[in-house]
């Protein structure tokens, strides 16, 4: 049996009020299991205790009670982070540096330096399709920018898991779709990707396994494929097919005991309309 | 997938630090804090303003008095300025959580980002003591082209040695180093304050505080036991104060330096130590409040 990525046993959180003696649960007794090489998908609404689960991953919050490992190794230790990249939501890097300098400060905290620094800071760059930008000042990088240097330092060390905190919030759609591109390459490469979301559509494109937390507590846990299928239910998609063809299925369901739900033109996606519209790769 | 990028963590590393306090010192130097330094020169050139009438001493006396007193309020306030942002900065814009998430231990953090202020410090306290040497240079030359004209052929090299004896003064060194000790000091309260204040203004206004009960507790303490009528209650409080707020004033050697007293050294590494001792027991203070604080 391999180690898995991901290992939360018995996760309580509790946060006391200053001034109160009221408490906020943010997670109770989560547990799950993140294989290596899957793309899982942390879901739930505001307040769910998403973040406050990857903060405990990451080792910025301890648990209340329970633990949680990477790999094995537990996240309080600072070692178990060698194995982790993380972008938070709406990060602001340094505005000061540039887009290079920014990814080689990273890489100076990983323990990188010389020409296997430099060499990975021009990888990472090309990675992420900022080459030409790399020597702006971050004060001057669009927000799709600002993500795709966050995903660069995120991977300075070669981690075996990333940990992606809303990656593609307030990316316009073009850029949208290249994170998830991104993040689809990461899989190939067998990289380990927790990401936390509320663009639904993009998880559902990318995640092979999916947990949906409400108010601290997780509800459902399972592969995506089965839990969105619905079982009594069958789709056929045809392409060129005749309108007698269509008349004599719609005759054989009417001799069958199955009942027709509904008959309509497939559609594309709004973003892929977009993306067709202004140009982007659809 | 191979992982030739990949480094062994060491549990204290001297490179991880220096990173830190590097980008510490571009971050502070790239927000231009170094325009102070304009004001500084002002004053000392504003300071000549007022020395048409007075002797060669009293002439380096102000001058003396005048730069040292403002390289105190500078270095001071820079210090504390530039302290107080940083910490909060970073939780804000969510730049700590891609540092920590990082295999860096909090102490390293903490000691990075103080050595960065220490060395902004550094170079602010040496940019102003050129600065300072350079306007006491010029005050000497004119002293001396002046004094030429007014004394005879034989009493020329009498007059040079005694304005050079009162220019630079072997006491102005541990005077400079204590400015900076002190500065240094506020700095690492400053980042004390800063792990567990709710914002920067906060930060500020105690650091504020710590600073003036750093400058009175000396007299208060002495006032208190000369009029003997301190209860036990009192002497515990005082004892209290005493031993969490350095006393400020000892590293105020400005006026002995203008008085032309000199500095005795024992004396002298004895509020160096203490100085570093004070600095030390700030950061494992700041270091026990962040290391359990949660981000």
């Amino acid at each position: 049996m391999t180690t898995p990525a991901i290992a939360i046993r018995n996760l309580t959180k509790v946060f006391p009020i200053p001034f109160k003696r009221e408490r906020v649960v943010a997670v109770k007794n989560l547990s799950l299991e993140v294989e290596a090489g899957q793309v899982y998908g942390l879901l739930g609404p505001n307040g769910s205790g998403k973040s406050t689960t990857m903060k405990i991953v990451l080792g910025l919050v301890s648990p209340s009670s329970g633990s949680t490992e990477i790999f094995g190794r537990n996240s309080t230790s600072v070692e178990s982070r060698e194995d982790v990249g993380f972008l938070p939501e709406n990060p602001y890097f340094y505005k000061y540096l540039t887009g290079a300098e920014t990814v080689r400060f990273y890489g100076k905290l990983c323990g990188l330096h010389g020409a296997k620094l430099k060499d990975r800071t021009g990888e990472l760059l090309k990675l992420v399709g900022l080459e030409e930008a790399c020597d702006r000042r971050l004060g001057g990088y669009s927000k799709g920018m600002l993500q795709r240097i966050g995903l660069a330092q995120a991977l300075i060390q070669d981690p075996r898991l990333l940990v992606l905190d809303e990656p593609t919030a307030g990316v316009d759609p073009a850029g949208s779709r290249e994170i998830r591109d991104l993040i689809l390459d990461f899989k190939s490469r067998g990289i380990t990707v927790l990401l936390c979301s509320h663009l639904l559509g993009h998880v559902q494109e990318i995640c092979d396994r999916i947990g949906i937390l409400h108010q601290g507590v997780l509800v459902r846990e399972g592969k995506l494929a089965d839990l969105i299928s619905i079982e009594n239910q069958t789709e056929l998609i045809l392409e060129d097919s005749s309108p007698e063809l269509i008349e004599e299925i719609e005759k054989l369901i009417l001799k069958s005991k199955a009942r027709l739900v509904e008959k309509r033109k497939p559609q594309t996606t709004l973003e892929r309309f977009f993306l067709e519209v202004t140009g982007g790769k659809p | 997938m191979t992982h030739s990028f990949r480094t062994v963590h060491k549990n204290f590393s001297l490179a991880r630090i220096n990173t830190i306090a590097g980008n510490t010192l571009l971050e502070l130097i790239r927000l231009k804090v170094f325009y102070f330094l304009l004001l500084f020169a002002l004053l000392i050139i504003g300071s000549s303003a007022f020395m048409v009438n007075f002797t060669f001493q009293e002439q380096f006396q102000v001058l003396k008095d005048v730069s040292l007193g403002a390289m105190s309020i500078f270095t001071w306030l820079l210090a504390v300025l530039s302290t107080a942002m940083l910490l909060p900065k970073d939780i804000e814009d969510r730049t700590l959580y891609t540092i920590l998430a990082k295999p860096v231990p909090r102490f390293e953090y903490l000691l990075g980002k103080l050595l960065g202020v220490l060395l902004l410090l550094l170079v602010a306290t040496l940019l102003m003591s050129a600065m300072f040497a350079g306007a006491l240079y010029l005050r000497q030359q004119m002293v001396i082209a002046a004094t030429l004209h007014g004394v005879s052929p034989d009493q020329v090299q009498e007059a040079i040695r005694a304005i050079r004896a009162e220019t630079f003064t072997a006491s102005l060194v541990p005077g400079v180093v204590a400015i900076y000790l002190k500065a240094a000091l506020c700095a690492a309260v400053t980042l004390f304050i800063s792990t567990f204040a709710t914002s920067w203004i906060f930060t500020i206004l105690i650091s504020v505080m710590v600073y003036f009960i750093g400058h009175i507790q000396s007299t208060a303490r002495e006032y208190w036991l000369a009029s003997g009528d301190g209860s036990q209650l009192a002497k515990i409080f005082m004892f209290f104060v005493t031993l969490i707020f350095p006393d400020l004033q000892l590293f105020n050697l400005v006026d002995d330096i203008v008085a032309g007293n000199a500095i005795h050294l024992l004396m002298f590494w004895k509020t160096v130590g203490l100085g570093v001792s004070y600095l030390g027991v700030y950061l494992l203070a700041a270091y026990f409040v962040f290391a359990n604080k949660e981000l």
